[in-house]
């Protein structure tokens, strides 16, 4: 099967961090949220598929083909938004958009001018006076605006305020009703994904956690609470992270079946949020 | 390479600053640089606007973070510094066209007299501005923006230091000693530089980080 991102046995040396055998697979159609902590390396992880830093092993592979050797043809299929503006302060969103326009071989125009209307930007508004939020929306536009099959979005809700956000998951949510779109949506916003989102790719410290199907992770991971005196060398490995107050623990587990066996009814058991999982993992 | 050109273009052109150099750097040159020969003029402007027009808006792209932006748009890098090398070509020709028409209103208008056309200048500014941008160009395209920032200062001081040198001391000067502005072989060394500064920074900004 041909996958729309395919990354396989990643790596990436720095002086003091390493992103190491990172592999996952993105099905055409599907929505993957790659999350971690900040610093855990989805930024790096982006920058290497987009070709913005250079890989010292592994392999990446878009729509079945290398992301370098038909770089190119590739970057014509990709829409991406960063975290950050990186477009030139300087010029209005239509000269902005002029520039990045004759770069697409199937750019439209229509399609452009819909969103910047449905966005609501003024397109002789420099790039430097527009808020972070409509700045996003802009990156959006562009991105939505060359029949991209695969977005590529790092961090695109950070720093938002809750309205942007929900504005901006909207938007997306939207663009998913057409299934030959795929995104790869990376943030440490969990929330944000547990709506939209079919896989989680979940990365701390370099490597890969899991990379599995959302609901599958959901179900996998519980939260159970209970007293402190229940708590001793043995019981606690049957957790992956723990949170211990003076009133009693709260632990991430995917052992559920252990957990009932060996605490009975004497512990609470919630459902996870992915943000239980993430930060329960990295508490580790 | 439209698209490139056009980018570089729309840049220098919505910048106040850079609107403001690319109107007055002519005047500029002309009451700085005094020269015993008009045509030298002629030649100082063509080779100091060529160069800063290829500079200028390259500079904000491999040195700002809207590099991030440009190289994730369907162009190969191999293909930016491809273009880019063959832009430098297409702002000469903008530099003679914009060039000739300011020099022939500043002659028409009789504030200094200046040659606005002169075919002798021309094939002998194009190798000069191929050498110092093919020593520039890799610089930018490897190095973080305070270095290359640093090698295009020493170029182009050492290039009006030379230009200034010329056109007070003329036969006499430094340069016309070293044969810098004669026969073919400047534009043997000006091509085999370029190719081989083109080839480098294929090389260079392929393998390069951002």
């Amino acid at each position: 099967m041909d996958y729309v991102l395919e990354v396989n046995s990643l790596r990436k040396e720095f002086k003091n961090f390493t992103l190491d055998n990172i592999s996952f697979k993105l099905e055409p159609g599907y929505i993957m949220g790659f999350i971690g902590p900040n610093g855990a390396g989805k930024s790096t992880t982006i920058k290497l598929i987009m070709n913005l830093i250079k890989k010292n092993g592994g392999e990446i592979k878009v729509f079945g083909k290398d992301h370098i050797k038909y770089e190119k043809e590739i970057k014509d299929r990709i829409g991406f938004v960063y975290d950050e503006n990186y477009y030139y302060e300087d010029l209005t969103i239509k000269q902005m958009k002029d520039i990045v326009a004759s770069f697409y071989s199937k750019w439209d125009e229509h399609q452009f001018n819909y969103y910047i209307h449905e966005f609501d930007l003024n397109p002789k508004a420099k790039i430097k006076t527009l808020s972070k939020g409509m700045k996003m929306k802009f990156s959006l536009a562009v991105a939505l605006s060359h029949h991209a099959d695969l977005i590529i979005m790092d961090e695109p809700t950070s720093g938002l305020d809750p309205v942007f956000r929900r504005e901006i998951l909207d938007i997306l949510y939207n663009v998913i009703q057409d299934d030959s779109k795929s995104i790869f949506f990376s943030t440490h916003i969990t929330t944000d994904l547990e709506k939209i989102a079919d896989y989680i790719t979940f990365i701390n410290e370099g490597k890969v956690v899991f990379s599995k199907p959302k609901d599958e992770v959901l179900e996998n991971y519980a939260l159970v609470k209970g007293g402190t005196d229940l708590l001793d060398r043995e019981t606690r490995k049957e957790f992956i992270g723990l949170r211990e107050t003076k009133v009693g623990f709260e632990g991430l587990t995917d052992n559920l079946d252990n957990v009932k066996r060996i605490f009975g009814d004497k512990v609470l058991i919630e459902k996870a949020t992915l943000e239980d999982i993430m930060v329960y993992s990295v508490r580790r | 390479m439209l698209g490139i050109i056009k980018r570089d273009l729309i840049i220098l052109f919505s910048n106040k600053r850079e609107r403001f150099f690319l109107i007055f750097y002519i005047p500029f040159l002309l009451f700085i640089v005094e020269s015993y020969d008009s045509k030298f003029m002629y030649f100082v402007i063509l080779v100091a606007y060529t160069y800063l027009l290829s500079i200028t808006p390259f500079a904000y792209d491999i040195s700002g973070r809207t590099r991030y932006i440009m190289s994730s748009l369907p162009i190969s890098r191999k293909e930016v510094v491809f273009y880019k090398y063959l832009s430098t070509f297409f702002y000469f020709a903008i530099t003679i066209v914009y060039a000739g028409i300011y020099l022939w209103i500043i002659n028409a208008l009789k504030i200094k007299s200046v040659d606005y056309f002169n075919v002798e200048m021309i094939i002998k500014a194009i190798p000069i501005v191929m050498i110092f941008t093919s020593i520039v160009f890799p610089a930018y395209f490897r190095f973080e923006p305070k270095i290359a920032q640093i090698v295009h200062m020493v170029v182009f001081i050492t290039f009006f230091i030379g230009a200034t040198n010329m056109s007070v001391v003329g036969e006499k000067s430094f340069v016309k000693y070293l044969g810098f502005l004669q026969g073919k072989n400047i534009v043997f060394l000006a091509i085999g530089m370029y190719i081989v500064s083109l080839l480098l920074s294929m090389k260079l900004y392929e393998n390069r980080d951002l």
